[in-house]
């Protein structure tokens, strides 16, 4: 594709202005009223029934009826829903990011081998037995079941980023950054597959459940770190607003109107790490989000425009994944599903049907 | 039944081009590695002394256990071994025939095992309990994993070199198993599973017996597959002996749980992010808590799978206010509890004190004594968990399977 072609087509969006601009202000409106909702949602349903009064009396201090609603609500409910909200923004604002990057719809929070990185570590951590005796030293001595597991997790994905971002340095061209993300990835899933091949049933089950992604098990320390790491991630994403919108016509074009690619690269990159890295240390690998929310912004509000698109990408997410860990919980039964399959059967028609209705999704690349 | 290729009997149903290619193959290994291929043929020397015994001594009965039966036709026995998953009772049938004996007319589906057996490869630690309940460690040969073993003299032998491991789960080192023919291969089954997957060792002559005690759903029950392997080894009378006791006492203890004038609520089970498993009414599990003496709250739900997968949130009011908190996994302080989530630190039972686990007997491998010696021991594990919870009923003692969380 020529430049003029893509300067082509990113203008015509522009030309009405002003009811663009309202449309997608009212996006971001319900977006918002959506987030709110989801949240009161996945407080108020959970397997056990909680009348809405004493919900509300919980959450303003007020001492609950029994001792149970009170836990269920303060200790697991609310950690959950804020633990959803850091989830959903951090990996569609991620997600967009390396979709803008790459220039691929196909890109998401995984590409760079974060997520498999993570895997590995947690799998080092599980499936460790006495054969390896240094790995098996961290469980015995009980430096803490999740404690080690998120630490073990940021340890892979920071080693994966540490490699990328050194690559990156040197590969100037951002489709053989794929490749080399892409790349990176199947061979830490072999490694795990192969850990797994020598592993007893019992370690596999606790690893699978791992993969399956979970809210649960995030509270105290743990919310604080996350909100705390998926908060700078995001402010670096959002300072990076402007160069992603000039990496969107290609690099080549960026550079002649002047941007640092090399820097933004890094910013960029550095900020999907600390979001994708974190999330997957704390909930396990979380599909789909990262890359079918930045799908649907940009259909539901028809700009490239990451200034526009990095909010409407963060409420959409955090709204995607309440919605979804309400599913989860299936009110009034009282078994749980993994999140990441709620979120992929659920979230994709919905993605699929909007992003047909708009047919063609190249223009949003060019 | 798979054709059986090795057998000379056979060979007319095998394609031409095979036994073609076969004798070039053959040929080809004899003239590379004569040392290789002879080692095939050169019988064990570890093999272990069984005396010869007489066809049989003594019969035994199944009272318990609905996961096999046992009949005796002659001098021969017959072992059912039933698909408990399925709808339509898909049973596997093990001809018994004692050694030197011509195989007799009947069972043309049964598999033939000689007795009694003189080597073992147990793919379970259950089946390592089999042998030690039995006084028979020596028989055992090869194990799925070295780990799983505790009984001191199976470790002995394994530190001696007089056990190999063929590797477990799915991936059976065949090769290795064929090499040294066993005389019986026990494995565990699982769900939609037959003896398909054994297709080569079956062809090789090798008899594969699947042993599912796991789904028994009665402690009780759990144990009396030991007589699956008391039958093979000619050892009726030990296990009607042994065995017997261990219902008598079994039964002793459950009388006086059941009885118990206060029934303490108690949870179990650790779960792993969202989820927590917690065992079903038809598990033996739930079995164990009700002769007990406890009250459990999913004592009368009932689930295909024999444990409930719950959310933590339904599990929670139960396990905030129970008295006792019962098998903690991995964890075996109370610092590593809290650690594993510090909302557990709400729990009554935890508060209290009343936290314990079943990880008293674990060795340096990591293999946990509980799930060898304990199936086969239920008398001593329902001791442990009346000393727990009805202190008063028993005199005092050691426990010997759990320890309380410090």
């Amino acid at each position: 594709m020529s430049t003029t072609v893509r300067v082509a087509a990113t203008v015509p969006q522009r030309v009405p202005a002003a009811a663009g601009a309202r449309r997608r202000a009212a996006w971001l409106v319900v977006l918002a009223g959506l987030v709110v909702l989801g949240f009161v949602l996945d407080i108020a349903l959970g397997s056990v029934r909680i009348p809405l009064s004493a919900v509300v009396d919980i959450l303003l201090g007020r001492p609950g009826k029994t001792p149970a609603w009170e836990f269920i609500v303060q200790q697991i409910r609310l950690p959950k829903a804020l633990t959803a909200l850091a989830v959903g923004s951090g990996l569609a604002v991620s997600g967009l990011q390396m979709q803008t990057l790459f220039r691929n719809p196909l890109a998401g929070p995984s590409v760079l081998g974060l997520t498999a990185g993570a895997g590995l570590g947690v799998a080092v951590v599980m499936l460790a037995s006495g054969s390896v005796a240094g790995s098996f030293a961290i469980r015995a001595l009980g430096i803490g079941g999740s404690w080690s597991l998120v630490l073990a997790a940021t340890t892979g994905a920071a080693l994966v980023m540490g490699l990328v971002l050194a690559l990156s340095a040197k590969v100037r061209d951002n489709v053989v950054l794929l490749i080399v993300g892409i790349m990176i990835a199947s061979v830490t899933g072999a490694i795990v597959s192969l850990w797994q091949y020598f592993s007893a049933p019992e370690q596999i089950q606790e690893y699978l459940l791992w993969t399956f992604g979970s809210l649960g098990g995030v509270v105290g320390a743990h919310l604080t770190v996350l909100a705390l790491v998926v908060g700078v991630g995001l402010v670096l994403a959002f300072a990076s607003a402007k160069s992603l919108n000039v990496l969107l016509l290609g690099e080549n074009y960026a550079r002649s109107m002047g941007l640092r690619v090399g820097r933004s690269r890094t910013l960029i990159i550095l900020s999907t790490s600390l979001l994708a890295g974190s999330i997957t240390a704390f909930c396990g690998p979380i599909g789909f989000v990262g890359i079918a929310v930045p799908h649907l912004t940009r259909a539901l509000l028809r700009t490239a425009d990451h200034r526009v698109l990095l909010p409407a990408s963060c409420l959409a997410g955090a709204a995607l994944t309440l919605g979804c860990d309400c599913i989860t919980q299936l009110p009034g039964s009282q078994i749980t599903l993994p999140l990441s399959v709620v979120t992929s059967l659920l979230g994709a028609p919905v993605v699929l049907w909007v992003v047909l209705r708009r047919q063609s999704i190249r223009s949003s690349f060019s | 039944m798979p054709h059986s290729p090795l057998l000379p009997g056979r060979a007319g149903d095998v394609p031409v081009y095979l036994l073609v290619c076969r004798s070039v193959a053959l040929l080809g290994l004899l003239l590379l590695s004569p040392a290789g291929f002879s080692q095939t043929t050169t019988p064990p020397k570890t093999r272990p002394k069984v005396t010869a015994a007489p066809a049989t001594r003594g019969r035994t009965t199944v009272q318990y256990a609905k996961g096999f039966t046992i009949t005796y036709a002659g001098n021969c026995k017959v072992v059912t071994i039933l698909s408990p998953f399925e709808q339509k009772t898909t049973a596997t049938r093990y001809l018994l025939v004692p050694r030197g004996t011509a195989r007799p007319a009947g069972y043309p589906d049964a598999q033939v095992i000689t007795t009694p057996i003189r080597s073992l490869v147990g793919l379970s630690s259950m089946h390592v309990a089999l042998a030690s309940f039995l006084g028979a460690d020596d028989i055992l040969v090869g194990l799925g994993n070295f780990k799983y073993a505790s009984s001191p003299r199976v470790r002995q032998r394994i530190t001696e070199g007089k056990i190999y491991e063929v590797g477990q789960g799915k991936e059976l080192n065949n090769e290795q198993l064929i090499a040294r023919h066993p005389d019986l291969v026990m494995t565990t089954g699982w769900p939609g599973e037959n003896l398909t997957r054994f297709q080569t060792l079956a062809a090789a002559g090798i008899p594969v017996m699947i042993n599912s005690e796991w789904v028994e759903k009665t402690p009780l029950a759990r144990a009396e597959w030991v007589k699956v392997l008391a039958v093979l080894l000619n050892k009726e009378d030990v296990v009607n002996q042994k065995f017997g006791q261990v219902a008598r006492e079994y039964q002793r203890l459950a009388t006086l749980g059941q009885k118990a004038a206060k029934r303490p609520r108690v949870v179990v089970g650790m779960p792993f992010k969202d989820v927590w498993h917690v065992p079903d009414t038809d598990s033996y599990m739930a079995q164990f808590l009700r002769d007990a003496g406890t009250t459990y709250a999913w004592d009368k739900t009932k689930s295909p799978q024999g444990s409930l997968a719950l959310s933590f949130e339904t599990v929670s009011p139960v396990a905030l206010t129970a008295d006792y908190w019962l098998h903690t996994g991995s964890v075996s302080t109370k610092a590593e509890v809290v650690a594993q989530d510090a909302r557990y630190a709400a729990f009554a039972s935890f508060k209290s004190g009343r936290v314990y686990n079943n990880n008293r007997r674990t060795n340096a491998q990591g293999a946990n004594d509980y799930w060898e010696s304990g199936a086969v021991r239920p008398d001593l594990v329902l001791a442990d968990l009346l000393r727990i919870l009805h202190p008063e009923l028993l005199p005092a003692g050691a426990l010997c399977y759990y320890q309380q969380l410090k």
